[in-house]
């Protein structure tokens, strides 16, 4: 084991340099006994705009391609290149931040973005405030490494939907990519920003590009639909973000980070001091606030619903904003604010728990669903519980390793989803699809899948995925606090093994067969040949010929893009695997993410970080008992769908449904969940808005006519010649402000 | 004296459209327009920024001076600002009408014209009865615009808005009379209506004084925001006005309520608007919630965005009422933005409405297949409407929930502020802090409902045209395909006898309309320190009265019995009276909790 782990750091040193060096000296010096990484502050090189400028860039290109009704593929040409660029940039700004010593953070000033200046009277005397959101970016460690995969990822997704969106061309292909570029400036401005407010306008900013990208195909009303679900669900959780911000800046004074961390600084020796009810209330409010925003972007409970809705999307979109980046989003503002989540005592149990409980039931949702895209957007879900968890349970390096590991494998798995739909004419349902990565020219797809399913089901050892689930495994039982929440994730890890590999084995291996799905791409697959019915013939590609269907094996781009991901998915696993934690954890030590409050935190909360798992260590132990776990779903998986299957549509599996009664369907359904939101919250809503439409139009309009109305049936009989008109309104006025005289004396009361 | 250009020109223009040709009414009125934006490139250079608080470019005749009435005009920042939304809308509403308005067009520019005149006279009036005299007569042109050429129900809806509206205004005239009338008493008889002279003398009324006055201020500028529960004009009106018309309306008519209780309610009574903060607060917060959820279940697009209003001038006014600097900028800053952003989702109805002679939701969708550069703006300045960073609208929003957020006497205490560290508290003081804001930042969401409801209707989806249009093409002329009552109502719009073009998608024209307003849209999301800049040292004069007002009030309130800051329960009795300066407020409030939690004990 550990001379391919030493192998594989050979082979990233000699792939990257000294982009990866790291010495295993610097990952022992910021060891589990370490000091506190001392936050400095400088200014960075100007260079680093060119991360956010570049994205940006391709997006104004390729609007004007839209202008220029351009009609080649010039606009993911203009877009990987500049992606490409930023991502080089990021490596750059990456190289150049780590000969700095460890906990700097770089500051790069753009411009001066909201700027407030004023006076106000504090104790009888005029103090200067001022209320700064500057177009700034914040570099430190952290920065770094979520910037190195999106931009990395966002370049390698761009060139693998040149390709899926090529049928496109000349309809929406301009229109794609100038969201796409707009995400990915987006994401580098939240990612990057040096203030809460500049973090927010990314947070939209992913937020309208997802709307405008989920809504892609706009004809298609599910796909409208979804769109507007996922905007506004997320703009419940940005007012929570807000909010948050308000009270950061009534609080600290600023919503700039460098005062705020600064600002924190005696709150952090309070708590050093075990003396948690020293940090005022108000400020422990502000992580409650921010963790709403962090649930609604990162799709987690209560505001999850619409993840799997999202898959409405093109699946490139779904790999990347809903799979790899912007569902991180919240995790990443966690990690960034780190210390105000330490400042509350109920800050971090309440996420953990909120993602242990999104975990499982996202799981047990994904388990019963039959389209491969759901099970791997449920999956989402669950793994960005199980980061949820990893932060809160204070071992944001284990949240952030999985953050990173999960970008790379759950991108792959949904390419990879995303080539079969392709393929097959947007068929996705496990019961019609066989034998896939068996067929001539799916190859790569084929291994691509069993690679991203052995990360996603955390297989021992080689895969990185195991790596970092373990990581927030072993620390939830060490920490006595704790231990509830890692059995759910333990049992949500067998869970995910299971369905992770039930997609696998049904899909990608067995016997072939296919039916194609009901949408044609262009004009490429000839005429309608209607739903290609294949039941009861074991050979699917046979039949097929009848119907005229071909499946449409991937090109060079996407296939490109599955090899890049599938190497770079075992490349990465030293980068989390040495050392607990390698490369990540000194990059995550060196940030605001830095966990070195974690005694003080535990003895203020009275807990204990050195739990034993039934007498062992819980970190060695995690790592056997995760690992069988992980197996035993693999396992069951195997025999349940693979073994003896000789059809599609059924498996052994079937035969076990009746036994758990109605369950199975409940969990099919997604616990009605949808349905619940709809009745408690979207109805009665509505029926406000009617009853406020009617009393509007009847009573407070109603009052102005019947105050105006009045005198003049009245003048009509006194004075016949009065129009009348004029007294009727003006008396109606009359009537308007006695309504808001009679709330202001109520209110005044 | 480019300011007497600003209001003289729509007036010459005016003047000359009605010895001209009915042909040529709209190019004379987009000249006049045009100039007049013009002109307001040297007001601009000329400007002061550094001392955006001093009213320049003033202008002074005397008019009636045995009543001490003069005809003043003069900028600050936030007149500057004002002036620069009304005087750029000027072309923009004028070549909106060019296919819409043909029936009587020189009645029509004419009064456009007028109206520009009497709105720009209300931003740079220096003397109460010009501005009162300005403020009324926008009713006038605004009447006519509506009764001739408005929608089918128009009748009612102009009488109703008149009448609304002038009722109100009187009683604001009321209030505003007394004001002089008192400095007069004080002065010896001589009268004098200078609006900042006049301001010192309001200022200190006694406070019971000052709340009627503020009482009748708000009967008359309520009205025109609109405030909640005196809003009901403004859906009609804006649903019946031609397009020109409700861009007008939605741009600057409504800031005429907002401009006034700022310059009038806040710089005339503070001590009562110290006061009453919260009720207004409350009002705003009923406005942002009922008329957002009204927005959310209309039929009728324009309604729709006219009920949005309501909401939107809920946060305006919100932020009016924080009483601070962060408010109160983000306050101006959003009668700018709204300006913009829905006077610009007016114009789009306004195009929608000329080819398909529609306002129905049911009868529209999924425009996006058909006219994907009208779509594009229409999301973009929704989203706009919506509150997006980086366009114009969030700026304004956030500020304005900041300062409401921030305005509220019990932060920095007790349970509210700091136990252990020194640090200071950045609240101001007021009454109407985080759950006032909570509740109105729902607001947020329920914009992005009835927006995102709008747009998912008529811009995205399958494709849907009112009966007697073809779904079929995409390609062509709007009134290609249309037959029987259409081609007979195309025809009638026509204005020379050929046939009046309009192409499926947007035409020059209308891309010329939008595309200025577009970019403002996000050069102010942006770089908003462009108007903050502008106007900070005004709002800090008026922030700078304020707060002495609301320090007093606080200190009589102190001298009340019942405690206004909760006991914080950790705060050792000794903590509080051993700070220095005992004397200052903050302190006494201290005192006063840890004095009371050791009687408690």
């Amino acid at each position: 084991m550990m001379t391919l782990l030493t192998n594989t750091h050979g082979l990233m040193h000699a792939l990257s340099g000294a982009a990866l060096a790291v010495s295993d000296e610097a990952g022992h010096a910021a060891g589990h006994a370490s000091g506190p990484v001392a936050q400095t502050f400088a200014a960075g090189p100007m260079f680093g705009l060119l991360v956010v400028a570049l994205p940006l860039l391709a997006c104004i290109l390729c609007g004007l391609c839209a202008m220029g009704r351009v009609k080649t593929k010039l606009p993911a040409f203009l877009t990987v290149l500049c992606l490409a660029g930023s991502f080089l940039v990021t490596l750059a700004l990456y190289l150049q931040h780590h000969g700095q010593p460890a906990g700097t953070a770089w500051i790069i000033q753009g411009f001066e973005w909201i700027r407030l200046d004023y006076r106000q009277m504090v104790d009888s005397v005029v103090q200067s405030r001022s209320f700064i959101a500057n177009f700034g970016l914040y570099v430190d460690s952290l920065t770094c490494l979520w910037m190195l995969f999106v931009t990395g990822l966002a370049t390698l997704i761009a060139l693998y939907a040149s390709e899926y969106m090529s049928h496109d061309v000349g309809q929406g292909y301009n229109r794609f990519f100038a969201a796409f570029s707009l995400f990915v400036f987006s994401m580098a401005c939240l990612v990057m920003a040096d203030n809460l407010v500049l973090l927010y306008l990314g947070w939209e900013g992913v937020g309208l590009c997802s709307y405008l990208l989920i809504g892609y195909f706009y004809k298609k009303p599910s796909a409208v639909a979804a769109a507007k679900k996922a905007f506004i669900l997320n703009r419940i959780g940005d007012l929570g973000l807000a909010l948050g911000i308000m009270l950061c800046y009534v609080h600290f004074g600023s919503v700039e980070y460098k005062v705020i961390f600064e600002k924190c600084a005696p709150y952090m020796a309070s708590l050093a001091a075990g003396q948690l009810d020293q940090i005022p209330l108000i400020a422990q409010f502000i992580p409650l606030c921010l963790m709403i925003g962090a649930f609604g972007k990162s799709a987690q409970l209560p505001l999850y619903v619409w993840l799997p809705d999202a898959m409405e999307g093109p699946t490139p979109v779904s790999a990347l904003i809903h799979a790899a980046t912007m569902v991180t989003a919240g995790v990443f503002l966690i990690a960034r604010t780190y210390p105000l989540f330490l400042m509350s005592e109920y800050a971090l149990p309440i996420v953990a728990w909120v993602g242990a409980l999104t975990a499982l039931l996202a799981a047990t949702i994904g388990m019963a669903q039959f389209d491969i895209k759901r099970i791997m957007a449920y999956s989402t879900v669950s793994q960005l519980g199980y980061m949820f968890a990893g932060l809160a349970v204070l071992t944001s390096v284990g949240g952030a390793a999985h953050v990173f590991t999960h970008a790379f494998f759950k991108a792959m798995l949904f390419l990879a989803c995303g080539a079969v739909m392709h393929g097959f004419a947007g068929q996705l349902d496990l019961r019609k699809l066989s034998g896939v990565g068996s067929m001539p020219g799916w190859r790569v797809v084929g291994i691509a899948m069993l690679v991203g399913c052995l990360n996603l089901a955390g297989f021992p050892i080689i895969t990185a995925g195991f790596w970092s689930k373990d990581m927030i495994l072993g620390e939830a039982f060490a920490n006595s606090q704790m231990q509830a929440i890692g059995w759910i994730l333990l049992l949500t890890a067998g869970l995910t093994a299971y369905y992770t590999f039930r997609v696998y084995f049904r899909v990608f291996v067995g016997p072939k067969h296919y039916e194609p799905g009901d949408e044609h791409h262009g004009d490429d697959h000839g005429h309608d040949h209607g739903h290609g019915h294949a039941d009861g013939h074991d050979e699917g590609h046979q039949t097929s010929g009848k119907h005229g269907f071909h499946p449409h094996a991937p090109g060079w781009a996407i296939n490109t893009v599955l090899a890049t991901l599938a190497v770079a998915a075992f490349v990465i696993v030293p980068l989390v695997a040495l050392n607990h934690g390698g490369w990540v954890k000194d990059m995550v030590g060196a940030s605001s993410a830095q966990f070195n409050e974690k005694a003080a935190y535990l003895i203020a909360a009275k807990g204990d970080l050195h739990t034993k798992f039934f007498g062992f260590d819980a970190h060695k132990a995690m790592m056997v008992v995760s690992s069988i776990v992980g197996l035993i779903g693999i396992a069951v998986a195997f025999v349940l769908h693979y073994q003896g299957r000789t059809t599609a549509a059924t498996s052994k599996a079937d035969a076990l449904l009746p036994a758990f009664g109605p369950i199975a369907k409940w969990a099919q359904n997604k616990w009605y969940v949808d349905e619940f939101y709809n009745a408690i919250v979207r109805m009665p809503l509505l029926a406000l808005a009617q009853i406020f439409h009617w009393f509007d139009k009847l009573v407070i309009d109603g009052l102005v006519d019947f105050f105006g109305w009045t005198p003049r049936g009245l003048g009509g009989s006194l004075r016949p010649a009065q129009s009348g008109e004029m007294h009727t309104y003006a008396v109606g006025m009359a009537g308007g402000l006695a309504v808001m005289a009679v709330v202001v004396i109520v209110v005044l009361m | 004296m480019f300011l007497l250009g600003l209001l003289a020109i729509p007036l010459l223009g005016a003047a000359l459209i009605a010895g001209s040709p009915a042909h040529a009414a709209k190019r004379v009125a987009l000249a006049a327009t045009s100039i007049a934006v013009a002109l307001f490139i040297p007001i601009v250079a000329g400007f002061d920024f550094a001392n955006n608080g001093t009213m320049q470019g003033g202008v002074e005749y005397a008019w009636l001076p045995t009543l001490g009435v003069k005809f003043a005009v003069g900028i600050d920042g936030v007149s500057l600002a004002l002036l620069g939304l009304t005087v750029l809308l000027g072309p923009i509403c004028v070549a909106a009408s060019f296919t819409a308005i043909t029936d009587r067009p020189k009645t029509f520019y004419a009064w456009l014209l007028i109206l520009q005149a009497a709105i720009t006279g209300v931003f740079c009036a220096r003397d109460l009865v010009l501005f009162y005299i300005c403020f009324e007569f926008t009713l006038i042109p605004m009447f006519i615009l509506i009764s001739l050429y408005g929608s089918t129900n128009r009748a009612k809806a102009a009488i109703k808005f008149f009448l609304y509206t002038f009722t109100g205004s009187l009683i604001t005239l009321a209030g505003l009379v007394y004001v002089a009338w008192q400095h007069s008493l004080k002065h010896d008889g001589v009268w004098n209506f200078d609006i900042d002279t006049l301001a010192a003398t309001a200022r200190n009324l006694p406070l019971s004084t000052q709340g009627w006055v503020l009482l009748a201020l708000m009967a008359g500028f309520a009205v025109k925001v609109p405030l909640f529960p005196v809003h009901t004009w403004l859906p009609l009106a804006h649903t019946e006005a031609p397009t020109a018309g409700s861009v007008v309306l939605a741009g600057t008519l409504l800031k005429l309520g907002t401009y006034g209780l700022y310059r009038f309610a806040l710089g005339y009574v503070p001590g009562a608007m110290a006061e009453h903060a919260q009720t207004i607060a409350i009002l705003c917060v009923v406005g942002i919630i009922y008329g957002g959820l009204i927005c959310w279940v209309q039929r009728d697009v324009k309604k729709l965005v006219a009920y949005s209003s309501v909401a939107h001038l809920g946060f305006c006014v919100l932020g009016l009422v924080a009483l601070n600097q962060t408010g109160i900028t983000g306050s101006v800053l959003y009668m700018i933005n709204h300006g913009l952003s829905t006077g610009a989702l007016f114009l789009c109805i306004g195009m929608i409405y000329e080819r398909f002679h529609t306002r129905n939701m049911a009868e529209l969708g999924g425009l996006a297949a058909r006219m994907p550069v009208w779509s594009t703006f229409m999301v973009f300045f929704a989203m706009a409407s919506v509150g997006l960073p980086g366009l114009n609208g969030f700026v304004p929003e956030f500020l304005c929930l900041i300062g409401s957020f921030q305005a509220d006497s019990r932060w920095g205490h007790g349970l509210w502020g700091s136990t252990t560290t020194s640090m200071a508290s950045y609240g101001t003081r007021g009454d109407l802090g985080p759950w006032l804001t909570l509740i109105a930042g729902t607001g947020m969401i329920i914009a992005a409902m009835y927006l995102l409801y709008m747009v998912g209707r008529v811009v995205w989806g399958p494709l849907v045209l009112p009966p007697g249009f073809k779904a079929d093409d995409g390609h062509g002329h709007g009134h290609d395909d249309s037959k029987g009552s259409h081609t007979a109502e195309a025809e009638k719009h026509d204005d020379h006898g050929h046939h009046s073009v309009l192409p499926t998608d947007l035409c020059g024209r209308e891309i010329a309309i939008l595309a200025p307003l577009a970019f403002l849209c996000l050069a102010l999301g942006v770089y908003p320190k462009i108007l903050t800049s502008s106007m900070d040292l005004a709002i800090d004069s008026q922030v700078k009265v304020l707060e002495e007002k609301l320090i007093e009030r606080d200190r009589t309130r102190m001298g009340s019995t019942t405690p206004l800051v909760p006991v914080p329960p950790a705060t050792k009795p000794n903590e509080g009276s051993g700070r220095p300066s005992a004397s200052t407020i903050d302190s006494r409030i201290m005192v006063q909790n840890a004095g009371m939690q050791e009687a408690g004990r």
